[in-house]
């Protein structure tokens, strides 16, 4: 037993500790940079979203590969990998393929048992899996009745590309760094602290912040009270199945498909 | 409720609400159809089978479930009387939902705490030896305390006794609470995808022990507070436990003691009834030979030879007499816990010795007397007539115990640590059994072999060995069976 048959400190490690604090100051300077440069049009207006996926979706992956030890070149990678993605997008909607290029890579690297700590090493919890799976489409469909029915709010099923290359980009960058930072980093470090409630709590508060900052967030009120409640609601939720399966594929289901939903309804 | 019971019963509360919702859905999604009173059983039902977690979960669908059949009446008409008691109904669901799993939840835990409790008092109950209890206690905790690991460590005297582990490692968490650092919380033992809590409380109210528990899962305050109490109430019960043992190993002591000094007693008093037959009987023999003698005497007329002889005769056993009668004096004092009188002047062993022998020699001539002195012995420091008493009893003894003509030896010595006079008395009789070696100078004892080959009281050895320690000195005897036996004792010399 390991309280009996084990020496033990208490552990004085921050929660912050591991941060790769000189990447993130880089990607801070080339987000203002970028600004600076599309301010001055010296750059395309198109360069500052690049900007912005690279180094806003780039910090909270590096940052979670940086806390479970993958090192400061795997956060290199996955900026760089993110910036490829996002470049193509920008340049035509097909080339919202190219951010398939994170998942393969966090993949290629779980295959190899690295960032085990992220909850992205060993066998597929299909259970979890297919519970995830069916949360997000439980939000997901709640979301598509409820904004029909109170605000009649219909689906964009004239702009199939423009959906698939938002689907792609939740696929390629926003549900892998959300669930790898939000889940696999801080609400594991945080669980392992603190009581299970106050790890969700930290986690999806941090989690709603991130969406309420997001630029891309219409500025409606409804749009802003509905997105802070089902993304607490799938915040939440994927905290458990994180806690449940030890495992992000969970979660990254559930997000992917209510994101999918989230992206079917017509911009207000 | 096992896991599979519990998966169907949420399967069948998620179809129950799903169907509650279609009929709402096909009234036309009005929030104020009597459908909506159908969600409020099931949310309870939720709450009351499965707890806080079930009834939160139940009150959240409903509210997600209502929720759109809600919210667009309010933004097309907004709060018409339909609205609020749609209103109303979430929010009655939701509060039922919350009220009846906590309530629920903390029903459970209250009545596993009684329930652990319980276990614990049965398995401490009636067991003395501590690492069986421990066994069985750890077992039981194991069982009531939904944990994935339990250990138990107990101090026993400078040992500590182990249930759920091989040894306690020094620096762990169950070290450092048995050093009196009081119960420690550990948020995640590590080395797993998910945290493991640790909490580890002492036993009793000091650090007699500690109680241990790990789960991968919750461990909240309350919880670890309710452990708290537990750690405290097996302290309370293992010390019971260890009273009730030491109590009932002190009664079956005492009852061995008594029965043992009882036992003694009704020697004693066998003893004291052998002593007074013995006694009267040693009493009568001089007294019939002193009134036979003296008849004769009185009524014939003998020659002078014969009448000196008589009196010798007589003489000789109003000694005896005078010697029991002696005896029976001293034992009293030795039994009222008086030492005997004593009026020492200095004596020489040798004339002491050479007198008893010839009186011995001149009386029963049955046995082949031989004494021996070493040479320049100091007088004693004694009473006269207590040292020609205890010579006279162990020089008597040697005759009685030994067959006709085999030698008795009287040898005296210097004692080999100086001042003082040892004196050897030796026969060769039977011997006597080593099992009797230590009790021949308790008073009215006799050896069982003893008592069917001579007569006698059992008082003789008992005396000489007090008037010998009165003397500041000291006595003992060497026996071997069918050899013999030697009494030796010693007295102070003149200083």
């Amino acid at each position: 037993m390991w309280a009996i048959e084990h020496p033990w400190r208490p552990a004085e490690r921050s929660l912050f500790a591991e941060t790769p604090a000189p990447l993130l100051g880089a990607l801070a300077l080339a987000g203002l940079g970028a600004l600076a440069l599309v301010e001055l049009h010296a750059l395309p207006e198109a360069a500052l979203g690049v900007a912005g996926v690279a180094a806003g979706q780039g910090a909270l992956l590096a940052t979670a590969l940086g806390w479970a030890g993958a090192g400061a070149r795997a956060g290199l990678v996955a900026v760089a990998l993110l910036a490829i993605g996002a470049s193509a997008a920008a340049l035509h909607p097909v080339g919202a393929v190219a951010y398939a290029g994170v998942p393969l890579w966090l993949s290629w690297r779980a295959r190899r048992g690295a960032p085990a700590a992220l909850g992205l090493a060993g066998p597929v919890p299909w259970g979890a899996v297919w519970t995830g799976l069916a949360v997000g489409a439980f939000l997901g469909g709640h979301l598509l009745i409820s904004v029909a029915r109170t605000f009649g709010v219909r689906l964009r099923v004239d702009a199939l590309d423009l959906v698939l290359a938002a689907v792609a980009y939740d696929l390629g960058a926003n549900v892998p760094a959300a669930e790898a930072f939000f889940r696999g980093a801080l609400f594991d470090r945080a669980q392992r602290r603190w009581p299970l409630g106050a790890a969700v709590a930290l986690s999806t508060a941090a989690c709603v912040t991130r969406y309420m900052l997001d630029p891309r967030l219409p500025k409606s009120v409804e749009v802003i009270v509905g997105a802070a409640f089902y993304v607490t609601l799938l915040a939440a939720a994927n905290c458990w199945l994180f806690r449940w399966s030890g495992s992000l594929l969970p979660g990254a289901a559930a997000a992917l498909v209510f994101f999918t939903a989230y992206r079917l309804l017509s911009p207000p | 409720m096992t896991q599979r019971a519990r998966l169907l019963l949420v399967g069948a509360l998620a179809l129950t609400l799903a169907a509650v919702t279609a009929l709402l859905a096909l009234e036309g999604g009005d929030p104020a159809s009597p459908f909506r009173h159908g969600y409020l059983p099931l949310v309870v039902a939720a709450a009351l089978v499965l707890g806080a977690p079930g009834g939160a979960a139940a009150a959240g669908a409903v509210v997600l479930l209502l929720g759109p059949v809600v919210l667009p009446e309010i933004e097309r008409s907004g709060l018409t009387p339909e609205a609020v008691e749609g209103l109303v109904t979430l929010a009655t669901v939701a509060l039922a939902g919350a009220l009846s799993g906590v309530g629920t939840t903390r029903a459970r835990r209250l009545r596993a705490r009684y329930e652990t409790i319980l276990a614990a008092q049965r398995a401490l109950a009636g067991e003395p030896a501590l690492e069986l209890a421990l066994a069985r206690l750890h077992a039981a905790l194991s069982e009531h305390l939904r944990a994935d690991d339990v250990g138990l460590v107990v101090r026993d005297g400078p040992r500590l006794v182990v249930a759920g582990g091989d040894g306690v490692a020094p620096g762990s968490v169950a070290a450092q609470v048995l050093a009196g650092a009081g119960a420690i919380f550990v948020a995640d033992a590590g080395g797993g995808r998910r945290p493991r809590r640790v909490f580890a409380t002492p036993l009793g109210a000091g650090a007699e022990g500690v109680l241990v528990v790990e789960r991968e899962g919750e461990l909240g305050a309350d919880e670890r507070a309710a452990l708290e109490a537990l750690g405290a109430h097996i302290g309370l019960v293992l010390a019971n436990a260890r009273l009730t043992a030491r109590q009932r190993r002190f009664a079956e002591e005492l009852e061995v003691k008594v029965a043992c000094a009882t036992r003694r007693l009704e020697e004693l008093d066998h003893a004291k009834s052998s002593f007074v037959a013995v006694a009267s009987h040693e009493l009568r023999t001089p007294l019939t030979a002193l009134q036979g003698f003296s008849e004769l005497l009185a009524a014939r007329r003998l020659p002078a030879e014969e009448v000196s002889r008589l009196a010798g005769i007589m003489h000789q056993e109003a000694r005896r007499l005078g010697r029991i009668v002696n005896d029976l004096l001293d034992l009293a004092r030795i039994e009222r816990g008086l030492a005997p009188a004593l009026h020492r002047t200095p004596v020489a062993v040798e004339t002491l010795i050479a007198g008893v022998a010839d009186v011995f020699r001149r009386g029963r001539a049955t046995h082949p007397i031989v004494v021996g002195y070493e040479a320049g012995l100091p007088r004693v420091d004694a009473d006269r007539d207590a040292l020609e008493r205890i010579l006279t009893n162990l020089v008597s003894n040697a005759l009685k115990y030994s067959p006709p003509g085999r030698l008795v030896r009287i040898r005296a010595r210097g004692a080999a640590h100086g001042g003082a006079v040892e004196v050897e008395v030796e026969d060769q009789g039977a011997g006597i059994p080593a099992e009797s070696l230590t009790r021949i100078f308790e008073p009215y004892y006799r050896a069982p072999e003893a008592a069917g080959t001579a007569r006698g009281a059992g008082i003789g050895l008992a005396v000489v060995k007090s008037l010998v320690e009165a003397h500041g000195g000291s006595i003992r005897v060497e026996s071997a069976h069918g050899v013999g036996t030697r009494v030796v004792f010693s007295v102070p010399a003149v200083p």
